[in-house]
Parts: structure tokens; C-alpha cells; sequence
């Protein structure tokens, strides 16, 4: 018991840089999030090109980045990058680097649901004298977008878990903030735990508001796409 | 030290890239095939605690999960070695995503078909293995390829508990010889190219045991 | 001069042709039924007039211009045509007023509220106007395809096309369908339509195309044509058809 309140002084101590952590943290998830949404519908976009060729290079874009793990490609531009000059801080390898991933996962999902989709409303759509463009703006995106609010909001429940990883090319995140003070008061168990316990509290938050958002989208007849 | 050097010196740490996979996805299996078991019964208090393992080990960073195991249990007394940590948290976490799988694809198994076995009188135990887990595990395979590429996805994390696969190899290499770029470039193609044989060869088991008529949801 | 002139329409899809040279003209306010047999290259045709497909040789002159040429404007062409599907291939995500406003909106350029006064009227004509906030998928088969109708005739198009209308409908919501077109029909609608239906066929047309195996093979009125015409296709068909009682 004694050991608890040393423990939770400890915390409360340390407060200002969990909290410092905590922004860091939010604000990387949220980048990314929007990032990765961003970049995920120009990549469904380029992967309906009429361009072969621009299509096959989406496919194995979007293939190679899903294919290799999240760490090598912060890794690659962290370390990679200095010997030749380029020398980019901690925040900016992540959100490019996380962008990128999350884009090519983001991009996979609006594809798997741009299949479901009734290809006649499109031929319906050109019959009426609309533009590729228009048509992906118009018809596909807002119907391939609702199909896969699960599978985008998963991603977001991801990204939140995804950001712990930042720590490693010693981005200031909120794990890295709980690291340091384990190291100095040696109660790592305890210190990792309430790292942890937060974590849970914070995707609890997303998966409330996840919830809600897949009941507004959702209209007859394009019921979502299960959950992920 | 040509590129090729590179290569041959990160092809090691491959090895151990692999095994670390196949024992993550061996574990997880395990977890996830227990809790979707049981899930069946009846049991409150069960459900209410698989509901909460699930939650819990879905939600929580495996990075955070590996030093709670590895750095932390050390502290209250438990010493697991580096390579049945990084296995234990892939089985916990890896187990509670395929479980989730395993249940919808346990209940998109027709009632009607477990009904029409009830009648005719087998017991739950023959119903489950002759007629619900043929079609269920078909009907899981397009999740669970999923869920073990993202297994071999978070090996790399092993180099933080000193496991010698890929990433650590990589990382003293580029230490040493300041190639980073070429290096990373290679761990990545690496990865790709197990990747790729993965999912190779999933595809190739689930034609071998597809059935016509079962198309998975 | 004719509105539509098509002549020797050629139509080859990886090595198999499709249409072997057809020939035929639509004048403004007249209306023609394309029928044949399955394959007789019927759907393929009236796809090839808004450019859907492409040809492969002939020429298609529409309103004076030749649309085969290779700098033709198509997204021009297109909407001056409407165009009906078989399986209505309505908007899902918008509702029925919604998809009829889309193309007033985002292709005429009309301001909203003008558009959805424009699609309320059409609505009314086809008996439509209750079910337009209701989404696709709670309107009957007779429901979407009336609606589709209307999208397509709101955008005030030279020609409308109509592809196999009632080939997807039961017999009930089909007559629903027949009823509506046949009004376009008494009002003068320039229409070309695909169908197998012949009680669909002789409602709507001043004349009937009948196409075997890629070619036009005759024309003419519906009741000349249905019962004991001279070519041995033609009576073919229409005894396989049409209730020779």
C-alpha cells in the first residue's frame, strides 16, 4: 500500500512530461489518421486509373507497404536517410513514415469495398454524361467510404497503438515518457502496466465514437461491410 | 561489402525472423481456437471474461505488452526468457484478434445444419468437430492470413528483448558501416519476400481444402 | 433529317463480331423498339449510340455530327441522351429525389432548389412524388425503374434509350413500367428501346428493328411483323414469343 502511493506520488511527480507524452502521442494519431485517410482515397483513386500501368504500380505500392512491417520504414528514413545528407527529425520520419503505411491499409479497405459495390451505377453514371472524376467523387467514394467505416476506424484504433512504436526512433510519445520515469524509479512493472491501462481508456474512447459513427452512415441498402 | 553481403549476413537473422512467426502464430491459434471454443457456453461470468481478454489484448500496444512481459515481470519476480516472451505476447494478442474471427465465422455456420445434427442425435462434441469447425475454419482463412502476415509485421519489435532476427542484425550492420539506407532497403525486401511466400502458401492450403458451395464471408 | 443515323455498324469484341453492319435511323419524335433474339447484338447497338462501347467500324451521325470521329466530345453526347437500364442501376446512396437532382446539379449546373422543383415535376408526371426521400432500396422493382425514368428524361435529353426496361420486373410491376413509357410514347418522346417484350414493343413504338445475329433483318409495324411475316427468322421468333391463339 505504501508502495502504491510512492508509486502514484511518482506519477504525479512526473505529470507535466507524461502529459508532454500524452500530446505528443494524440497529436502523431491524429496526423496520421487524417494523413492516412487522405493518402488512402488518392491511392483508391490512382488504383481506378485508366492508366495499366498506374494501376498495377498502386497494387504493388499499396502491396509493398502492407507487406513489410511499420518499423523498417521508420528505420529506413531515420537511419537510412542521414548518411546521405537528408536529415529529418524524429516527428517528421513518423508522420511520413505512418502516413504512408496507414494510407496503403486505408487504400486496401476502399478497394475490398469498392468491389462490393453494384458496378451498374457507374456505367449508369458515364451513360449520363458524368467524368471519371465526377463519378468517383459523386458515386464510388461516398458509398466505397460508408462500406468501410469498420475496417477505417479499426485503422484509427491501430494508428493510436501504432504511435507507442514512434518511441523507437525516440520520439518523445507518451510511452517514451513512461520508459524514462520506469528507468528512474525502477518500478518498470507498475510503471508499464499504467502505460498500458491508458492506452485501453484511450481506444475506449475511439471505439465509443466509432460506434456512433458507423449508426449515422449507415443507409439502407449499404449497410456496412460487418465489423473488422 | 558488396550488397550482396549485406544480404547474406541478414538472411541470418531470417531464420530467426521465421521462427519467431510460426511460434506467434502457433500461440495465437492456440489462444484464439480456446476462447472461441469457450465462448459456447452458457457461462455469464466466462463470457464476461473472454469479452474482457479480448478487449484488453486488442486494445493494448504490443510494444507496451512486450516490456510489461520482458522488463517488467522481472521486477515482481518472473524471468521469461526473451524468446517465450515475445512468443507469449504474440500468442495473447495475436489470440484474442483471431478469436474474434473465429467467432463470426462460428456464427455464420447455418443453424439449420446444427439443428438437422441434433436431431439426429450426436453430441456437441461431434457436432462441433464434424459440423461446425470444417465450414468455420474455411471460412476464417481470409482473416487469419491476415492476422498471421501481421504477426511476422511485429517481429521486428524482438530486437528490443535481443532477439538476433533481422532488425538486430540490420541495425548493427548499419552501425558498422554507416549503409543504412541499402540495409533498411534490403531488411524491407526481405520481409516482403517472406511475406509474399506466406500468404504463398496460405493460398495454396486453402485451395487444397476449398469447398464448392462455401464461399467465405 | 433523322435525329440518329447509323450506317454499317460494325462491332467486334476480342475476335467476335457482334454487329455486322447495321443500319438504321431514329427521326425527332419517333420512337423505335430493337428486337431479336439473345445475341443478336440488340444491346450491343444501342450502346455503341451513346459511346458506351466503342465501335469498331461504320459511322453514327447524331443531331448532323458524326459521333465516330476521334475528337468527338462524348461526355457531351452522353448528356444529351438518357438512358434506362435493365436493372436500374439507381444511386444507392441517394434518395430518389437526390438522384435525379445529381446530374441537374453537377451537369446542367442548376441551382438546387431549381433542381429538386424540375425533379419534383417529373416525379408527379410518372406518379413518383411520395416515395422521393425514400432510398433505392425500399422502392419496389416498378418504383426504381419509373424512377430511373425520370432521372433520365429530367436532364431533358435529344433521345432516350431504353435497355431491356421490363426484362427484370415481375409481370405486375412491368405493366406498372409499360403504362409510364407508353405516356412518353402519346407525348411525342424520341425514344429507341431494347427489349424481347412484345407487349412492351407494341405499346411503345411507331415501328419495330428487328436484328438477327448482328444485322438488321426487317422493319415495321408491330402487327406486320408479329404475326406471319414473310422472313422465316422473323416468324421464327414471334411464334416463340407471342400467344398465337
Amino acid at each position: 500500500m505504501i508502495l502504491m502511493d510512492a508509486f502514484v506520488q511518482d506519477l504525479i511527480h512526473y505529470s507535466p512530461q507524461i502529459l508532454a507524452g500524452l500530446k505528443n502521442t494524440l497529436l502523431l494519431m491524429a496526423i496520421m489518421s487524417v494523413t492516412g485517410i487522405a493518402g488512402g482515397i488518392g491511392l483508391f483513386y490512382l488504383s481506378l486509373a485508366q492508366n495499366r500501368f498506374l494501376r498495377r504500380g498502386t497494387e504493388r505500392f499499396i502491396s509493398f507497404f502492407i507487406g513489410t512491417p511499420l518499423l523498417v520504414h521508420l528505420f529506413l528514413m531515420y537511419y537510412g536517410l542521414p548518411p546521405l545528407g537528408i536529415r529529418l527529425s524524429a516527428f517528421a520520419v513518423a508522420v511520413i513514415g505512418f502516413t504512408i503505411n496507414v494510407s496503403a491499409y486505408n487504400a486496401r479497405y476502399l478497394m475490398t469495398a469498392y468491389n462490393g459495390l453494384d458496378k451498374t451505377q457507374i456505367e449508369a453514371a458515364r451513360a449520363q454524361g458524368f467524368r471519371f472524376f465526377q463519378i468517383f467523387r459523386l458515386i464510388i467514394l461516398p458509398q466505397a467510404l460508408r462500406l468501410s467505416v469498420p475496417s477505417l476506424t479499426n485503422q484509427v484504433i491501430q494508428n493510436l497503438k501504432d504511435t507507442s512504436v514512434a518511441f523507437l526512433i525516440q520520439y518523445p510519445d507518451f510511452f517514451a515518457q513512461m520508459q524514462e520515469i520506469a528507468s528512474t524509479n525502477f518500478q518498470f512493472f507498475k510503471t508499464y502496466v499504467a502505460a498500458g491501462l491508458v492506452y485501453l481508456a484511450l481506444v475506449s474512447v475511439i471505439v465509443a465514437a466509432a460506434r456512433r459513427l458507423e449508426r449515422k452512415v449507415a443507409l439502407p441498402g449499404l449497410e456496412t461491410l460487418g465489423r473488422a | 561489402m558488396t550488397f550482396g553481403n549485406i544480404l547474406i549476413i541478414l538472411a541470418k537473422g531470417a531464420g530467426y525472423t521465421i521462427l519467431v512467426t510460426l511460434a506467434g502464430i502457433g500461440a495465437g491459434l492456440a489462444v484464439g481456437l480456446l476462447i472461441a471454443v469457450l465462448q459456447t457456453t452458457k457461462v455469464k461470468a466466462v463470457q464476461l471474461l473472454l469479452a474482457a481478454y479480448t478487449f484488453v489484448f486488442r486494445s493494448i500496444p504490443l510494444l507496451v505488452l512486450l516490456f510489461i512481459v520482458f522488463f517488467g515481470l522481472p521486477g515482481m519476480g518472473i524471468r521469461i526468457p526473451p524468446f517465450l516472451s515475445m512468443v507469449l505476447c504474440l500468442g495473447l494478442v495475436s489470440g484474442a484478434y483471431l478469436a474474434e474471427i473465429f467467432r463470426g465465422a462460428m456464427a455464420a455456420v447455418s443453424r439449420d445444419e446444427i439443428t438437422a445434427a441434433e436431431a439426429m442425435g450426436m453430441k456437441r462434441v461431434q457436432i462441433f468437430f464434424y459440423i461446425i469447425w470444417p465450414q468455420m475454419f474455411r471460412m476464417a482463412v481470409p482473416g487469419m492470413v491476415n492476422e498471421f502476415t501481421s504477426v511476422l509485421k511485429y517481429t521486428p519489435f524482438a530486437y528490443t528483448v535481443g532477439i538476433p532476427e533481422i532488425m538486430k542484425e540490420a541495425m548493427s550492420l548499419a552501425a558498422l558501416t554507416l549503409r543504412g539506407l541499402e540495409i533498411y532497403l534490403a531488411v524491407g525486401i526481405i520481409y516482403y519476400l517472406i511475406y509474399k511466400a506466406f500468404v504463398l502458401l496460405f493460398e495454396t492450403l486453402e485451395k487444397r481444402f476449398r469447398i464448392p458451395g462455401l464461399a467465405g464471408e | 433529317m433523322a435525329l440518329i443515323d447509323v450506317q454499317d455498324l460494325i462491332k467486334r469484341f476480342d475476335g467476335k463480331e457482334v454487329l455486322k453492319g447495321v443500319t438504321m435511323s431514329l427521326s425527332e419524335g419517333q420512337s423505335k423498339v430493337v428486337m431479336g433474339a439473345s445475341g443478336c447484338g440488340k444491346s450491343t447497338l444501342l450502346k455503341c449510340l451513346n459511346l458506351l462501347v466503342s465501335p469498331t467500324s461504320g459511322r453514327i451521325i447524331f443531331k448532323g455530327e458524326d459521333i465516330t470521329r476521334p475528337d468527338m466530345d462524348i461526355h457531351r453526347l452522353r448528356q444529351d441522351i438518357g438512358f434506362v437500364f435493365q436493372h436500374f442501376a439507381l444511386y444507392t446512396h441517394l434518395t430518389v429525389e437526390e438522384n435525379i437532382t445529381l446530374g441537374l446539379r453537377k451537369i446542367k449546373k442548376m441551382k438546387t432548389a431549381a433542381a429538386r422543383e424540375k425533379a419534383a415535376f417529373e416525379l408527379e408526371r410518372v406518379g413518383m412524388i411520395e416515395h422521393r426521400n425514400k432510398y433505392p432500396a425500399h422502392l419496389s422493382g416498378g418504383q426504381k425503374q419509373r424512377a430511373a425514368i425520370v432521372r433520365a428524361l429530367a436532364m431533358d435529353p435529344a433521345v432516350l434509350f431504353l435497355d431491356e426496361p421490363t426484362s427484370a420486373l415481375d409481370p405486375q410491376m412491368s405493366r406498372e413500367v409499360v403504362t409510364v413509357i407508353n405516356k412518353l410514347y402519346l407525348d411525342n418522346i424520341t425514344m429507341l428501346c431494347v427489349t424481347h417484350d412484345p407487349f412492351l414493343a407494341k405499346y411503345i413504338s411507331d415501328s419495330i428493328v428487328f436484328m438477327h445475329e448482328g444485322v438488321v433483318v426487317a422493319e415495321d409495324v408491330a402487327e406486320r411483323l408479329f404475326y406471319e411475316h414473310e422472313d422465316p427468322r422473323v416468324r421464327q421468333f414471334y411464334l416463340s414469343v407471342i400467344d398465337h391463339r
